[in-house]
C-alpha cells in the first residue's frame, strides 16, 4: 500500500470513528464487559495461584512425638530426618512452646483453656521441605518414612488443602475459557454488526471505490482498523474496570476471610494477563470486523 | 482496445441477457452502443469493467483478458477505465471537488495532487466556480460533468458511458456529447450506450445495434442513416 493510501485510510477511520461515535462507544462497551468479565476470572485464578505458591513455601510435615521420648531418641530422631535429602530443616516444638502457640491462636478466647494441664499438648518436629520437594509426592513418601521411626506417634501434613485449592484453580480455568468463550463468540457478532452499520453508512461510497479500481484491500482496512481500535479501548476499559473493583476490593474486604491470610496479598493482573487481555480485545475487533467484511462486502 | 468473442450472459434462472456477442473496438475510435431499453446495452458495460461476469466467450479489454482476472487484476483494469452513468453516482456527503479527488486518492495519488488535478478538471469542464458545491445543488448537467471529470481524474484510456444524457434535458445532452468528442480528440476511447435516437442522428459515429441481447448491426452511421 502506498503512503497516500495509508494516509486515507487513516483519513477514513477517523471520518468513522466522528460520524459513528456512539455506536463505536457501545460497541468498545459491549467489548469491554467481556474482556472484563474474562479478566475477572483471570484476576482470581492468579490471586489463587499466589496462595498456591505461597502456601507452597510453608509446606511443612508436622511429626508429633510420643510422651516418653528420651533426650538421646530426640537427638537421634533429629539426625536422621535431617539426614533425608528432601528436608530443609528440623525445628523441635517442646509441649510448653505448643501450649504458648495454641493460647495466642486462641487469642480472646484462650480463657477456655484455664484449668488445663499445660503439657496436654504433644511435643513435635516440624520438617521444612526444600524447595524442589515441596509437593505431593515427596510430601507422602517423606511421611510415610517418617511415621514409622521410633518415638513418632503421628504425621500430618496440609496435602488436602492443596489439593482442594489447586482443584479450585484448575475450575476458575476452566470457568474462564468456557465462559470467556461464549463470550467471546456473543462478541464477535456484536463487532460483526456494527461493522455492518458501517459498511450500509458507507454503501455508496464503497460502491463508488469500487468502481474507479480502489485495490480491495484500501477498501477493507478502515473497518478492520476500526475493529482493531474499538477492541483497544474497549480491552483498556476493561482494565480499568478491574483496577476499580481491585481497590475497592482490597481496601473494603474484611482483613481476614479465613483462606486469605491477609488483604494485602491480593495482587492486581501482571503485565502478561494485561497484555493478553489487550492482545484478545485487539483480535476480537479484527476478527469481528473481517468476519463482517466477508459476509456484507462484495468482492471480486 | 476492445474485443468480444462470442459472449454471452444468462441471468439466473435462465434470462439471456446476451447472446453470442461478436465485436470488436480499435484503440482511439468513438462508438455507441444503441438499441431499446432492455436491449442488453448496460450488461454489455458491465461485463467490459467486469461488474458482471460472462456466462460464455472471452473479453479482451486493453490486452487484458476480462474474464480470467483476479480481484487484483479488476481493480488494474478498473483505473485505465473512466466510467459514467446516468444517474451520475456521486457522494452527497461530498463536495464535486472531493468527489473528484475521491477517485484519484484510492489509487494511490497524493491528497494534495488529486485534489489539484480535480480542480483543473472541474475548470476545464466548466465547473470552476462549483468545486465546493455538493452534488445536490447542482444542476442536472453540472452533476454529469463533475461524474465525466471523476472518470477522467486518473487519465483512462478508455471511457465507458451508460446513457449519460438520460437524465438531461435536450441543451444539456448536447453539451454533455460535445464534452465527450473533446475527451475523444484527445485520444480516449469511448464506448456510450444510449437508447436516444436523435442522439445518434445528431452525432454521426459508428454504432452497435442491440436488441433481445443479439447484436443486429455494427455500421459506422451517416448522420441521419440510423435505423434502431
Amino acid at each position: 500500500m502506498k503512503f497516500a493510501q495509508l494516509a486515507f485510510v487513516f483519513r477514513r477511520v477517523l471520518k468513522s470513528l466522528r460520524e459513528l461515535l456512539w455506536t463505536h462507544a457501545l460497541t468498545s462497551g459491549t467489548m469491554a464487559m467481556t474482556l472484563f468479565i474474562f479478566g475477572g476470572f483471570l484476576l482470581i485464578q492468579e490471586n489463587l495461584h499466589g496462595m498456591l505458591r505461597g502456601w507452597g513455601s510453608q509446606i511443612q510435615i508436622f511429626a508429633y512425638l510420643e510422651n516418653n521420648v528420651s533426650q538421646a531418641d530426640l537427638q537421634s530422631l533429629l539426625e536422621q530426618i535431617r539426614s533425608y535429602p528432601e528436608v530443609e530443616g528440623v525445628r523441635f516444638v517442646s509441649k510448653a512452646e505448643a501450649w504458648e502457640n495454641f493460647k495466642k491462636t486462641l487469642g480472646s478466647q484462650s480463657g477456655i483453656l484455664e484449668g488445663l494441664p499445660p503439657d496436654i499438648l504433644p511435643s513435635s518436629l516440624e520438617i521444612a521441605l526444600k524447595k524442589p520437594h515441596r509437593h505431593r509426592v515427596s510430601v507422602t513418601s517423606l511421611s510415610q518414612r517418617i511415621r514409622g521411626m521410633k518415638g513418632i506417634s503421628e504425621v500430618e501434613y496440609p496435602e488436602e488443602w492443596i489439593e482442594k485449592l489447586s482443584l479450585l484453580v484448575l475450575g476458575v480455568q476452566w470457568a474462564k475459557w468456557i465462559l470467556g468463550g461464549f463470550l467471546f463468540v456473543a462478541t464477535l457478532l456484536i463487532v460483526g454488526s456494527t461493522v455492518k452499520l458501517a459498511i450500509l453508512a458507507r454503501k455508496d461510497e464503497i460502491e463508488i471505490m469500487q468502481l474507479v479500481g480502489a485495490p480491495a484491500g484500501l477498501i477493507k482496512a478502515p473497518f478492520v482498523l476500526e475493529g482493531m481500535i474499538q477492541g483497544i479501548v474497549g480491552a483498556s476499559l476493561s482494565l480499568l474496570f478491574l483496577w476499580l473493583l481491585f481497590l475497592f476490593l482490597r481496601y473494603h474486604l474484611p482483613s481476614s476471610l479465613g483462606i486469605f491470610p491477609s488483604r494485602d496479598q491480593l495482587q492486581f493482573l501482571d503485565s502478561g494477563g494485561i497484555s493478553l487481555l489487550i492482545f484478545l480485545g485487539w483480535m476480537l475487533g479484527a476478527s469481528g470486523s473481517l468476519f463482517s467484511l466477508r459476509r456484507f462486502l462484495k468482492t471480486w | 482496445m476492445i474485443q468480444l468473442f462470442r459472449v454471452s450472459k444468462v441471468y439466473p434462472p435462465n434470462y439471456p441477457a446476451l447472446t453470442d456477442i461478436h465485436l470488436r473496438v480499435e484503440k482511439g475510435e468513438f462508438v455507441f452502443l444503441s438499441g431499446p431499453s432492455g436491449a442488453g446495452k448496460t450488461t454489455l458495460l458491465k461485463l467490459l469493467f467486469r461488474e458482471e461476469e460472462a456466462t460464455d466467450g472471452q473479453i479482451i479489454v486493453n490486452g487484458r483478458n476480462v474474464t480470467r482476472l483476479d480481484g487484483k487484476g479488476v481493480a488494474q483494469l478498473r483505473q485505465e477505465i473512466g466510467l459514467v452513468f446516468q444517474e451520475f453516482k456521486l457522494l452527497p456527503s461530498m463536495t464535486a471537488l472531493e468527489n473528484v479527488a475521491l477517485a484519484a486518492e484510492v489509487v494511490g495519488m497524493s491528497r494534495w495532487e488529486s485534489r489539484k488535478r480535480a480542480f483543473h478538471l472541474l475548470r476545464e469542464l466548466g465547473l470552476k466556480d462549483r468545486h465546493d458545491a455538493r452534488p445536490q445543488t447542482l444542476s442536472g448537467g453540472e452533476q454529469q460533468r463533475v461524474a465525466i471529470a471523476r472518470a477522467l481524474v486518473n487519465d483512462p484510456i478508455l471511457v465507458l458511458a451508460d446513457e449519460p444524457t438520460g437524465n438531461l434535458d435536450v441543451e444539456m445532452a448536447e453539451e454533455t456529447m460535445r464534452l465527450f468528442l473533446k475527451i475523444h480528440e484527445k485520444g480516449t476511447t469511448i464506448m456510450i450506450a444510449t437508447h436516444d435516437a436523435g442522439l445518434l442522428k445528431r452525432f454521426e459515429r459508428r454504432a452497435f445495434v442491440l436488441q433481445r441481447g443479439r447484436l443486429m448491426g455494427d455500421s459506422r452511421l451517416a448522420k441521419g442513416e440510423v435505423a434502431l
